[in-house]
């Protein structure tokens, strides 16, 4: 637990942060590698669990949760509700949607260029 | 009508009373308060990468499609912008903890420039966009344009999430002004720095939040159609 008395190793520290930055920066750079070098086939997949893994340095790094258990049980527990939530919403009322056939948003894709070739902006 | 003073009384583990003087000293009071703030963050963007799932298993290729066409090098740019303030950030606080009060401080203003940065380059971006018809009820996205469904909702939600996280950078700007003004006045200090933690936390989650953002919207569609999900 960090408090205002705790003692402060600032070389330690600062190293540290260095570190993640640098883990981070690595992460960025496999982000953009990764739709060409590996899991191509899902992209997603890929991207997301690359976002995980920065995300879980973010938070016990920069954000001081590595050690503090009160915050971080806190946090699990709050993604969980999430994800539960997630889980019910998207796989099974959506998958099991009554009305889809007459709601404007999961009736078929209005007349369009569906699958034109992307243009960069 | 007179307003008699209470005094606020907290007891202690062996039952003492005593009266309250202030709760600046409640470091991890305050801390775990702002945890509780930010999981209300993540409540609300949660939502909102919900509805975006939920789409995208609706129109996966056109979401796909619409991804590809976002610049990701402007993309990356910020990314990268955000990454090196969240460590100017983390510096200005371990600074301030170790008592160099003006390290401290040249690292918020450091913190505030690249922010600064980010939101310029986001302007470009959505310009650029705006060009294109491609904006909020502007243009393709209007319903009668034959652009595909699937890329109106996409980009529907691209510009209310990125537009959101703008306004959370915005205002992480307005704090960070707001701290400096604090450590001027003294009331921030290396023995009362919970205002700085928080403020840190905050710039952190609107970091974290962008980890998730930038992957969905730009990099979706590096892979083309074939890179699926």
């Amino acid at each position: 637990m960090d408090t205002n008395n705790t003692t402060i190793d600032y070389k330690k520290e600062r190293v540290a942060y260095y570190k993640v930055l640098v883990g981070l920066l690595l992460l960025t750079a496999v982000t953009f590698i990764q739709p060409h070098l590996f899991m191509t086939e899902s992209t997603f997949l890929a991207q997301m669990t690359i976002a995980v893994i920065k995300a879980w340095l973010i938070i016990m790094y920069y954000m001081h949760l590595k050690g503090d258990s009160l915050i971080g049980v806190m946090g699990i527990f709050s993604l969980v509700i999430v994800a539960t939530f997630m889980v019910i919403v998207i796989g099974f009322d959506v998958a099991n949607f009554q009305f889809g056939a007459e709601s404007h948003i999961t009736g078929p894709a209005s007349a369009g260029v569906e699958h034109a070739t992307p243009v960069q902006h | 009508m007179s307003h008699e003073y209470i005094p606020e009384i907290a007891t202690d583990r062996d039952g003492n009373k005593h009266e309250v003087q202030g709760w600046q000293d409640d470091f991890y009071g305050g801390k775990l308060g702002f945890w509780l703030f930010m999981f209300t963050e993540v409540l609300m963007f949660g939502a909102m990468f919900m509805v975006l799932a939920y789409y995208n298993t609706l129109h996966p290729e056109a979401f796909i499609e619409a991804s590809a066409s976002l610049n990701r090098l402007l993309g990356g740019i910020n990314t990268v912008i955000l990454l090196v303030s969240a460590l100017t950030m983390g510096l200005s606080l371990l600074k301030m903890r170790v008592g160099d009060v003006k390290g401290a401080k040249l690292m918020i203003w450091a913190t505030i420039l690249l922010a600064i940065a980010f939101l310029v380059i986001k302007g470009f971006e959505w310009r650029a966009e705006y060009n294109h018809g491609i904006f909020l009820m502007h243009g393709e996205m209007l319903p009668e344009s034959g652009m595909a469904f699937g890329k109106k909702l996409f980009f529907g939600m691209y510009f209310t999430m990125t537009g959101i996280h703008g306004f959370h950078i915005i205002i992480g700007i307005g704090l960070m002004i707001w701290l400096l003004k604090r450590i001027n006045a003294g009331k921030v200090t290396p023995a009362h720095h919970i205002l700085h933690w928080n403020i840190a936390l905050y710039w952190d989650i609107v970091h974290l939040i962008w980890v998730f953002v930038f992957p969905y919207y730009y990099m979706i569609g590096a892979g083309g159609v074939a890179g699926g999900h």
